[in-house]
Formats: structure tokens, sequence, C-alpha cells
């Protein structure tokens, strides 16, 4: 070690002919990276028990010789597509699932049509959750249903517990799933109430735009997309590196545009009035108050969600009604939370760990 | 080996990740002033209904020339990945059959549903 450099340098031609050679393959894998397209996600075989609209239902053929008694249904956010929880084999949550002998079903969503625009808040908690709920329990046999939502599936689940509180839900599973959405500081500054006129939006829109959710995701980091260019560049020579930026990339860039009474109704009742959090929330006449859900309850969240920051999923768990609840935080952010390496090693074992015993 | 401190690379990338946290930082305090909120409502209102009505005018440009929109080609996609998925399905059973050429005279079962009996591990990591 030369010690007034600070340098070894009998490593530098070793760096020297390392980083020629990464050169050499980012030209190759750059020129590759274009002509191919990426991974195939979500393919964990499933059967497709129901469409309807933008609702659609699955469910994944069982992969262990014997399976929980209580199925799942995932209710996933309206927003983005499920296939984030279930990428490739080996990074899929719901392969994950299958595997840990659970019967899994999932409530995903496909972008709403123009003359969907229509679709309200009630449509979803009070016609497309209990639908799916029923034909879970038809094709399981099964009364009790396990429910997990992600992000603002967990809201729709939630305000869903609330008004069904009689059941016929077992268990809640919530992933970083925001109530006080005050602290959603910049999106709440995105929809000031002074200066964002929803009601003209969705008059003139119909249907919320994909590229305007997207946009205002990438609003909360600005400069991560073009980072995020420069360092696929740089491990451009990392297959690993390139298949898993290509999943998550395809995933992130893949949003659903929004109904527009629904989106309406978010605005205003969640954002702009907070309503859940003030425990005024109402859907269809009927009131959602959380505090009415007794079942056991895992509310996992993200030590550095930038989408939903700790303080806007902190008092889901104070406002609960239940008894047996537990909130995890884990390191990680809103996705790789339940997707990705991270997730693998932290959340899955303990969302497994957790729920078996609730599921006999 | 190599001191991470002085290797040239690790700096740079070390230097893009502080740089994209520190405009990421300095954004987000810009965009939560109300003058923000307020120049991006303006610009994006009317962006939007601009957008709209480009979209709807587009529309019947395209379909007056006979050809497609972007709206029907993703939803011709979606309709295709979703044939293209029950494809899928059909082969796989296809194989199921295919590899159960045993199967009874009256045709061939569904699947059977395993057991809905299992019991989590005990603390040990034994199953059942």
């Amino acid at each position: 070690m030369n010690a007034a450099a600070g340098l070894d340098l009998q490593s530098i031609p070793d760096r020297i002919q390392s980083e020629v050679q990464r050169a050499i393959q980012r030209s190759i894998k750059g020129v590759e990276y274009m002509a191919s397209s990426g991974p195939s996600l979500g393919s964990t075989p499933k059967d497709i028990l129901h469409v309807r609209g933008t609702m659609n239902l699955y469910h994944y053929r069982p992969i262990a010789g014997e399976v929980y008694r209580v199925p799942i249904l995932i209710v996933m956010a309206t927003t983005n597509r499920g296939y984030i929880l279930d990428m490739v084999p080996g990074q899929s949550f719901i392969e994950f699932l299958l595997k840990r002998g659970y019967d899994v079903y999932m409530l995903d969503w496909s972008a709403p049509k123009p003359e969907e625009k229509s679709l309200r808040m009630e449509d979803y908690v009070l016609d497309f959750i209990p639908d799916c709920v029923r034909r879970v329990q038809r094709d399981s046999g099964e009364t009790e249903v396990t429910v997990i939502g992600y992000c603002f599936g967990g809201v729709l689940s939630l305000l869903y517990g609330s008004i069904f509180a009689d059941g016929p839900m077992k268990n809640l599973i919530c992933f970083t799933t925001p109530v006080d959405f005050r602290e959603m500081k910049l999106f709440q500054n995105f929809s000031d109430r002074r200066y964002f006129d929803v009601d003209r939006l969705v008059d003139s829109v119909g249907n919320v735009p994909p590229e305007m959710i997207l946009s205002s995701f990438e609003m909360l980091r600005p400069a991560s997309r073009a980072a995020s260019q420069v360092q696929l560049w740089e491990n451009i020579w990392n297959d690993e590196y390139v298949k898993s930026y290509r999943m998550f990339d395809r995933w992130a860039t893949d949003t659903l545009p929004l109904a527009g009474e629904y989106f309406r109704t978010i605005t205003k009742d969640l954002m702009w009035d907070n309503k859940l959090y003030n425990d005024v929330m109402s859907v269809g006449g009927r009131k959602a108050d959380i505090s009415k859900i007794t079942v056991p309850i895992l509310h996992a969240v993200a030590e550095h969600d930038h989408i939903v920051p700790y303080d806007a999923a902190k008092p889901l768990i104070q406002k609960i009604g239940s008894a047996d609840k537990e909130e995890v935080v884990l390191k990680g952010g809103h996705v790789s939370l339940v997707a990705g390496a991270n997730a693998i090693k932290r959340l899955w074992p303990k969302l497994d760990s957790w729920l078996g015993e609730r599921s006999i | 080996m190599a001191d991470k401190s002085n290797d040239p690379v690790a700096m740079w990338q070390n230097m893009i990740g502080e740089m994209e946290k520190g405009f990421n930082a300095f954004a987000n305090q810009a965009m939560a002033s109300p003058e923000f909120s307020k120049v991006v409502n303006q610009v994006g209102g009317v962006s939007a209904g601009a957008q709209k009505q480009l979209g709807d005018m587009m529309e019947k440009y395209l379909a007056g020339l006979n050809l497609p929109s972007r709206a029907q080609m993703v939803s011709m996609a979606e309709r295709l990945q979703s044939i293209e998925g029950q494809l899928n399905e059909i082969k796989a059973l296809l194989h199921q059959v295919h590899s159960n050429s045993g199967a009874p005279e009256g045709g061939y079962p569904a699947a059977p549903k395993p057991p809905r009996t299992r019991r989590p591990p005990r603390a040990g990591g034994e199953q059942k």
C-alpha cells in the first residue's frame, strides 16, 4: 500500500483489466438489452376464476400436497398490476406461499375501460371484494378467508373488513397501508384543495390516465429514474442486476388508470378530509370504522417507504379493534418490502410464521 | 485488497448515489411549498384537459383513416395477453392429459384438490 496516496498500487492493473472487461461486456450486453425482451413475469400457474370489467380473480394452483384450511385472498392495489407479487420463480411471493402450503387467490385489476369511469368506491368495497370472497368460499369450500392487502389494496381491505366486521374475514394482513393521509405530505401538496380541481379533472378526462399516476409517483423521487439508468449502464454486464432491473422497471411503469369517480372519492374523502383516520368514513352509506375490525391483523411497513411514509401507516394498529394485532417495521422501501431479495429474507418468513398458526 | 475509499469506480458510484439523494431531498423540499402545488395544478389541469381533447380528436382522426388508436391497441394487447394466458392453460392441461394417458373412459377428472389439513411447523422447524 502506498501510504501517502492511500492507493493499493498492486491492484491497479487488475482493476483496469476488470474495468476494460466490463466496458466490453457493457457494449455487448447493451446491444442484447435493446434487442431482447425482459423476463416473463407472473408465470406461476393459475386459473382465472372470474373476470368482470376491471376485476380479475385468479386461483393459483396448489403446489403442496396438503394445504392450510383457510384460503388467502390477496387484494392488489388499484394503481398497479399484481405480478409484483409473482415476479419470476425463486422471487415470487405467490410461489413462496404455495410452497409453504397456502391456498392462494388474487383479486387483480386490469385497466378500467372508459365506460367504467363511473365505478365508485362502493363498487370496489361493497361489490368486487365481497363477490371475490364469495367465489373463494365456493371454490375452496371454506367459510373463512384470510385477506392480504397491498398498499391501497390494504385500504380497500380495511374498508371491507370494517363494514363486514361479522365475517367471513378470518385474518387480515396489510402491507404498507396508509390510514392517516395527512402524513402523505407530498401527495397532500400535489392534491392541495386550493389548487387541485379534482372535479374538473375527472369531468374532463373520465378515468385518470396512468401517465398522471406514474408521474405523481416519480415526482416523489425525481432524480431516481435518471440515477437508475446510470446504475443500469454500469451494471449492464451483470445479468442478475439487469434481470432484476427489467422486472421492477417494467412493473413500476405498468401503472393502471384509475376510475374517475373512485379517484374523486379518494381525493375528497381520504386526501382532503382524512375520513378514515377521523373515523367518519362511509362507503355507499355504510359506516367504515376500522375499530370495528376484531380479527387478527399483521401490518408490515417499510422503514424507508417514500410512497406511504411510516407516519401515514402507523395509526392502523393503534386504531384497529383487534386484540391480536402486530406491526412489523422492516428495512426496505415500498416495493422492496414485498418483492425482491429483501422481502425473501425478511417479510415472507415473518408472514409465514404469523399466518400459519392462524390458518388452521 | 483495494481500499474502497480510493477506488475511483466506487467513488463515482458513491457520488451518483449522493447526488441522487441530495437532488431528491432538495426537490422534495421545493415540492412541499404551496407555490409548487399552485403552478403544477394550473399547468397539469390545463395539460390534462388539452391532452384529453387532443386524444379525442386524434381518435376521431384515426377512425376516419380506418386506423386503430393507442387505446384500442392497448386493449387489443391486453386481450392477446389474456388469450396467451389461456393458451398456456390449455397447453398445461393437454400436457397433463398426455402424461396421464391411462385416464378412465368417462373423461379426465379435475385435478384433485389437496386436503386442507396442514398444520404449522413446530418450533423445531419440522412440519405438522
